[in-house]
């Protein structure tokens, strides 16, 4: 390498420096530069967005706010209308058609009570019924026992009031001497018997 | 004094064991008279003592001397074997039964049953008619109450109307 390249090597390292030292120096002054642009930007936006300027704003504001404001007012008024009235008609449906179940189920459960009590009534007649008929038989059987016990309870009881009457109307009548030929008749028919037993038990 | 081979028999008035028992004490007391007569021999006056219907008629009947001590042994042995061993025969009646229906009735059963049967009469005014006998072992009713108590299907009937 040469001096002239060398020395241009050594050149541009310097020109380098001197622009990193010029670009530092010109870096420092640039922030106070900005601040007068904001300041002055400040100024104009002040200038421009004067109080006038911002009451018009406000103004127009305001009425698009309201205007905003009614207008979703009465959309949300007529949804609210509309809503309230479906949800009115599909209560009144649902209310309906649930109180339609409900009668539909109360009456079926009437029907089946209505035909369970007639069942267990029909039962119970027919059952009363065969009880009626077994007591009416039996009271029947039993009177009829009751009767022929009574007739023969009177007809035996009769016949020992006659049998005493007569014993007591007849006996005193008939003189004993009268009666010996009955009693020796009797006597000659258990003749043998008599004696048997005489000599048996001598 | 009565003949040996002759049986001696008890007259009708003779009905009950305690008529044969009051003949045997009276012939006892017949015998202990003769007896104690016998021993006294001096005293030539004493007096028979009285006898009793029944003494007479048995006596009678059975051709016996009573003066005959024979005699009077043998009644006692007869007296005392019907007292003994004579049937008893129990007859109840609705009225008391007068001498001669007793005397008829005594006639045909010493006939027709035992020459010894002895006779006891109830009363049993209930049985309306005819009689009840009773022996030891057995029980006769020729009432009219059994007779009726026999017959009640007949009274049952015509109480009911049956022919």
């Amino acid at each position: 390498m040469n001096s002239g390249q060398l020395f241009l090597i050594l050149g541009s390292l310097a020109a380098a420096t001197a622009s990193f030292v010029w670009m530092a120096l010109r870096t420092t002054v640039t922030p106070v530069k900005e601040a007068d642009i904001l300041q002055d930007s400040e100024h104009d936006v002040e200038h421009i967005f004067n109080n006038e300027f911002r009451e018009l704003l406000r103004n127009r504001g305001r009425l698009l706010f309201e205007k905003i404001i009614s207008e979703n007012a009465m959309f949300l008024q007529q949804d609210l209308r509309l809503t309230t009235s479906q949800l009115n008609e599909y209560m009144k449906d649902e209310i309906t058609k649930k109180l339609q179940e409900e009668f539909i189920k109360y009456e079926q459960s009437i029907a089946d009570a209505k035909n369970l009590a007639v069942d267990s009534i029909t039962k119970t007649q027919k059952i009363m019924e065969e009880q009626r008929q077994q007591m009416s038989q039996q009271l029947t059987e039993e009177i009829t026992k009751e009767k022929a016990r009574l007739m023969t309870n009177f007809e035996e009881n009769m016949a020992d009031i006659v049998n005493h009457y007569v014993l007591a109307a007849v006996g005193d009548q008939i003189d004993l001497n009268d009666q010996l030929e009955y009693i020796l008749s009797d006597l000659e028919t258990n003749k043998q018997a008599i004696i048997k037993d005489i000599t048996d038990g001598a | 004094m009565a003949p040996k081979d002759k049986k001696m028999v008890l007259p009708l008035s003779v009905m009950g064991k305690q008529d044969v028992g009051r003949l045997l004490r009276e012939v006892e007391t017949l015998n202990e008279f003769l007896r104690q007569s016998a021993i006294r021999q001096s005293d030539n006056t004493v007096k028979m003592p009285r006898t009793s219907r029944f003494m007479d008629e048995i006596v009678q009947i059975n051709e016996l001397n009573p003066l005959v001590e024979a005699d009077r042994k043998s009644l006692v042995d007869f007296l005392s074997t019907v007292k003994t061993k004579a049937p008893v025969l129990h007859m109840s009646f609705n009225a008391d039964p007068s001498p001669l229906f007793t005397q008829k009735l005594m006639t045909w059963l010493r006939k027709e049953i035992h020459p010894q049967v002895l006779l006891q009469t109830g009363l049993q005014p209930n049985i309306g008619a005819g009689c009840v006998v009773r022996t030891d072992s057995k029980y006769f009713d020729f009432s009219m109450r059994h007779h009726f108590t026999e017959k009640r299907s007949v009274l049952i009937q015509k109480i009911k109307g049956e022919k």
